[in-house]
């Protein structure tokens, strides 16, 4: 009983991680869409300072005052304050894994990457302004930041199930959905990737001619662009088909595989829409902005319902 | 988790802070783009009267109506110079799709920088139209508008500036830029780009 008490407070304290890892993944995307990066030139400070300038007079003589740019450096100021406090949150989460989960390996290895990787990930983000936002660099730092939330919604469902043994009791799984479920993980994964090469494609031609037009950015990713698009209407099939299955044929899902499916369901068709306006309405920021948030929570959900299913291995009723 | 009841409460507040995170995003990204295109008036530009690689006079009128990037430079130095004129190159490539932005190398070493000299640097750094001009003028005149019309060293050759300076289409200085930065060359990208649109 105790061990249920203390499962399900790290379990509060670790979806209050994921969902606050979320809102940084968001906030980075911000920074991406409103083209804040390289809004403080240097790191860990922000031209030379622990809190950004106000004016252009505060600059320390050694940077250029034609990189001031007073919000860009307090967008980019505040993903990096946000960063400190997620970062927290994840050290957090290690130690109370290291704390009351010592012998639960399924907990304690996953949380203990999750702080590694976000102390990586911070130095990581030095690194991409150094690089001035190379590509190849920012498209790191967001795989990262996948990996992170992936670890440390894995670590909250474990906790969950401890906290519920019973939880998929009652449940029956058709056992060919979970491979279907981990299929189309990999497929948004690829998606991931091929988006990210888009994105840089898109940044490359942006560099090499600033005033090429929306439409004209989209023509130089056509092939690949088309690619993503296809790809993406085949995962989203799939997924509403997995998603038809899980929610009829399967015999008393739990509230977690559920309500995931249906969240999994209304997600792919809000990025086949984004995906339809970003093509058609000129890649508006905003929409850019969601278009990579909501991947990642796919990506996320994708990954609750696989570890549902499979902690139902050996009671499946087909 | 457990509770039947409580996930559709979870979806009502998902889905007000997804559209709390909506608006939040959407005024961040205009207050960015309005800033990036506010950029500061410096000066103005003097009256000059200069000659261009060609034989050509070039004064400070044909400034007028097109953005600018203008640098000094001399084509023996051999320590900042080809730098600048690399970045300078890749600026003239990035803009070749438009003939609204120029850009301007002032010699710095009139002795020794010919127009012959001039026309070789240029073909040297693969300038093939009237979008990049080398302009010669007596060093005394060079002198003055480094210091007096740009503010920056008078030290000529070796300790002239390895700023790039951008000009808008009124004659306007709105910027100087480290050619030796790479963020600063991108900030000095996406000003050219934002005055391109006014």
């Amino acid at each position: 009983m105790e061990r249920q008490t203390r499962a399900r407070k790290f379990r509060r304290f670790a979806v209050l991680t994921v969902a606050a890892t979320y809102i940084l993944i968001f906030v980075g995307g911000l920074v991406r869409a409103s083209g804040a990066g390289l809004g403080c030139p240097d790191w860990p400070k922000c031209f030379g300072r622990w809190i950004p300038p106000l004016n252009a007079s505060q600059l320390p003589p050694d940077i250029d005052p034609a990189l001031f740019n007073f919000t860009l450096a307090w967008i980019e100021y505040i993903n990096r304050l946000v960063g400190v406090v997620i970062g927290l949150l994840i050290l957090g989460t290690a130690i109370l894994a290291l704390r009351h989960f010592r012998k639960t390996p399924r907990i304690l290895y996953p949380s203990l990457a999750a702080a590694l990787l976000v102390a990586y990930q911070g130095w990581q983000g030095s690194q991409v302004v150094g690089s001035a936002l190379e590509p190849i660099m920012v498209t790191l730092h967001m795989v990262v930041a996948f990996v992170i939330v992936s670890l440390l919604i894995y670590v909250a469902q474990q906790a969950y199930y401890l906290e519920n043994p019973d939880a998929e009791r009652s449940s029956g799984y058709p056992r060919y959905l979970r491979s279907w479920i981990g299929g189309l993980w990999g497929l948004t994964i690829i998606q991931v990737i091929l988006g990210t090469q888009v994105r840089s494609q898109i940044d490359t031609a942006a560099t090499e001619n600033p005033l090429l037009s929306a439409a004209g950015l989209l023509a130089q990713t056509e092939s690949l662009g088309s690619l993503h698009g296809l790809l993406g209407l085949v995962t989203a099939v799939f997924t509403w088909m997995a998603g038809r299955r899980l929610l009829r044929k399967t015999e008393y899902p739990s509230a977690l595989v559920s309500y995931g499916t249906k969240i999994m369901i209304g997600i792919v068709t809000a990025q086949i829409i984004f995906g339809g306006i970003l093509v058609g309405f000129g890649l508006p920021a905003l929409v850019r902005l969601y278009h990579l948030w909501v991947a990642s929570l796919f990506v996320g959900v994708l990954l609750i319902l696989f570890s549902a299913l499979r902690s139902k291995e050996g009671i499946q009723h087909e | 988790m457990n509770s039947k009841g409580a996930l559709p409460r979870i979806f009502v507040w998902a889905a007000a802070i997804v559209l709390i995170l909506a608006v939040i995003a959407a005024v961040t990204i205009r207050q960015a783009d309005q800033s990036r295109a506010d950029i500061p008036v410096l000066g103005t530009v003097p009256d000059f009267q200069y000659v261009n690689q060609n034989g050509d006079v070039y004064g400070a009128a044909d400034l007028e109506g097109k953005i600018t990037v203008l640098d000094f430079i001399f084509t023996s130095c051999q320590g900042a110079c080809p730098r600048m004129s690399s970045r300078m190159a890749e600026l003239y490539n990035r803009f070749s799709a438009t003939d609204r932005v120029q850009f301007v190398s002032v010699s710095v070493d009139p002795a020794r920088d010919s127009l012959a000299a001039l026309r070789s640097y240029a073909e040297r750094y693969g300038v093939t139209d009237d979008r990049w001009m080398f302009l010669r003028a007596p060093l005394d005149s060079v002198k003055w508008l480094s210091r007096k019309g740009f503010n920056l060293s008078d030290e000529f050759p070796a300790g002239h500036s390895t700023r790039f300076v951008l000009i808008d289409r009124k004659r306007n200085i709105r910027g100087y830029y480290r050619s030796d930065d790479k963020a600063s060359l991108e900030t000095l990208t996406t000003h050219i780009t934002e005055l391109v649109k006014w």
